[in-house]
């Protein structure tokens, strides 16, 4: 049987460059492992510029420094898009590489937000994940909530707001905050892996924080704490019919909530309680969380809502806060393509890294064959009378 | 915790408990977890406020060349956005000529000083600037043929060799000429605070007639030469210089 070319793209001009280098990677050395695929890596360095090289399938590249030499030796590849995907490799004699499946692995901006999926579905290929309203709605913390709620999910109260408002007219601003109950935490909206996220537990905290959240982007979100607070994560895989890795507990910092450094910088060596060693994204974490049985539904249930509210696909985990006196579940935020796609928490769950990619490609070849079914195009006789 | 400050994105730790706040500064391609074990010990009597400087630990780089007097500015501008009087700068190494520059100006007004393996006496510069160039000369000529990650690689090392913190941080090379060519004498003879110095009998960075000088110029200070060759003292001996510290400004 012919193997399918599954092209990885990781990367991009985002905060979050470094983090997709990982999941990128974690993703083409279990492509490779399937026997299944002919992995093909697509860089997008800080610049912008697209590369692809099989060097860069090595870890070792990204983290001893030599990328930057590479890359300068390196010519950028050039994207056609029709009617599918093709590579074409500048040189005396272009190379064409047909595309057949694509795997984002990109986080944050300039990709996990739907603009990469945006290409993707012009080119009619398809890919992995999210397509681009669910992507878009989830990596707006803001409007994933406003949805939610729509819904009847639960969230805490927050309020939200774009920058300049708060530039133009903090006054106002810090009014419609009073409304507000301390501590806070302060966000930017489009921002994932915790980077610019402040606690706060007064005014003069709350006006440095929007500041910093500001630095980074254009809208903030400021959302009241839960009481008795039990922060639980849950990944998902599918398209209609969902299934559901193992509610996820990760175990707070000295600060109450997982910053970058703990999920990405300070991750390394962590037990969980199933005694496997846990580096990386996932910090310190107990698999499965510790939750009454009824707790532990009502979380995977309002996991299951949220997915479906913004109509994911693919892949996606939900982070839920929980009042562990009320046993009430909050939706928190959305990650519509998780660090390392959380394989640690797959493993656990009884899914090789191995199948869990396998799985996806399958479900974004069926999410595409039944969007092939849709009709767009049809005849009319509208210019005629022009 | 982060504060925006001269539209940097500053990482700063402020912990303790007491009315004394102590302001740390960190030297030359260091950051704020230098000193992580003397904050612990320091903790329980004082506040303690360090700061990563621009382009060190997790504070954005200055946007521009920088010298002792930006640095120093900029600890005014962090102090006043968080509403900070310290009663006690500490500074380490380039962290203490910052301190040294910072007083001088009148940006920052403690009640006292510590420096720990402080730098800022650049005589004798001269000399090992002109060394230093005509090795980087001779390197250039003999290393032109290497592919540039190799090139890097070496200049890396051979820099380290000679004792020149220039590529540590290769992004602020040029602030850090401007920096390590900044003599801070005159600006401690014009202190008049109480001062210790802490300093290394054998420290590989700092010779220690630096620390003699210190002591000679500024008026009163206290010397305290400890027995190590590690130019991160405090590291090496956090609990002898907490007590110190303690000491000197209870």
């Amino acid at each position: 049987m012919e193997k399918l070319t599954v092209a990885v793209i990781f990367g991009s001009r985002s905060a979050e460059h470094d983090v997709s280098i990982i999941t990128g990677i974690s993703i083409i050395k279990a492509l490779d492992l399937s026997g299944k695929y002919e992995s093909v890596p697509i860089y997008i360095d800080k610049k912008g510029r697209w590369f692809s090289a099989n060097e860069l399938k090595d870890i070792a590249l990204f983290s001893s420094g030599r990328i930057e030499g590479f890359l300068n030796k390196q010519k950028p590849i050039l994207i056609k898009v029709g009617d599918g995907l093709q590579l074409m490799k500048q040189g005396l004699k272009p190379k064409l590489l047909n595309i057949d499946v694509v795997f984002p692995a990109t986080h944050g901006t300039h990709g996990e937000d739907g603009e990469l999926m945006g290409l993707l579905e012009m080119a009619n290929i398809p890919y992995v994940g999210c397509d681009v309203p669910s992507s878009a709605i989830a990596m707006d913390k803001a409007l994933a909530k406003i949805i939610s709620q729509s819904q009847g999910i639960l969230t805490s109260k927050f309020v939200w707001f774009y920058a300049d408002e708060f530039n133009n007219s903090q006054k106002q601003i810090i009014t419609r905050l009073k409304e507000l109950k301390y501590p806070l935490f302060v966000k930017p909206v489009h921002l994932g892996s915790s980077i610019a996220i402040s606690r706060v537990k007064d005014e003069s905290e709350l006006i440095n924080a929007i500041e910093v959240a500001a630095h980074y982007d254009n809208k903030i979100i400021v959302e009241e704490a839960v009481n008795s607070l039990i922060e639980v994560t849950v990944p998902i895989v599918g398209n209609e019919s969902l299934q559901l890795a193992l509610v996820e507990q990760p175990l707070t910092t000295a600060d109450n909530f997982f910053d970058f450094d703990t999920k990405y910088i300070r991750g390394g060596g962590k037990k969980s309680n199933g005694g496997g060693k846990q580096t990386g994204a996932q910090g310190y974490s107990k698999l499965p969380a510790d939750l009454p049985k009824e707790l532990y539904l009502l979380a995977e249930n309002t996991a299951k809502d949220v997915y479906k509210a913004i109509g994911c696909s693919g892949i996606a985990r939900i982070d839920l806060l929980i009042d562990s006196k009320a046993e009430k579940v909050y939706f928190n935020e959305i990650n519509p393509l998780p660090g390392s796609l959380y394989a640690h928490n797959w493993r656990e769950a009884g899914k090789s890294t191995v199948n869990l990619v396998s799985e996806l490609v399958d479900l974004a070849k069926e999410k595409h064959q039944k969007k092939q079914r849709l009709q767009t195009v049809f005849d009319t006789n509208y210019l005629k009378q022009y | 915790m982060k504060v925006i400050v001269d539209d940097l994105a500053v990482n700063y730790e402020l912990k303790g408990k007491g009315d004394r706040l102590i302001l740390m500064l960190h030297g030359w391609g260091d950051s704020l977890t230098s000193f992580h074990d003397l904050v612990i010990d320091l903790m329980p009597e004082n506040m303690v406020v360090a700061l990563d400087l621009p382009g060190f630990g997790a504070t954005e780089a200055p946007h521009e060349v920088w010298d002792l007097d930006n640095y120093s500015s900029f600890v005014a501008d962090f102090l006043a956005k968080l509403k900070l009087k310290p009663d006690v700068v500490m500074g380490h190494s380039n962290g203490g000529a910052l301190a040294i520059r910072a007083i001088s100006l009148g940006k920052i007004n403690p009640n006292k000083l510590v420096l720990l393996a402080s730098s800022g006496i650049r005589d004798g510069q001269k000399g090992k600037r002109a060394i230093t160039k005509a090795v980087a000369k001779a390197g250039k000529a003999t290393t032109f043929w290497l592919p540039e990650q190799k090139k890097n690689n070496l200049r890396q090392k051979l820099y380290g060799t000679i004792g020149s913190d220039m590529l540590v941080v290769p992004r602020l090379q040029e602030t850090f000429k401007r920096t390590v060519r900044q003599d801070v004498q005159a600006d401690a003879k014009k202190l008049n605070l109480p001062t210790l110095l802490v300093f290394a009998d054998k420290d590989p960075a700092i010779p220690i007639s630096d620390a003699h000088k210190y002591n000679e110029l500024i008026k009163g200070s206290i010397l305290e030469v400890l027995k190590s060759d590690n130019h991160f003292i405090h590291q090496d001996q956090p609990g002898k210089i907490a007590a110190l510290i303690q000491e000197f400004i209870s």
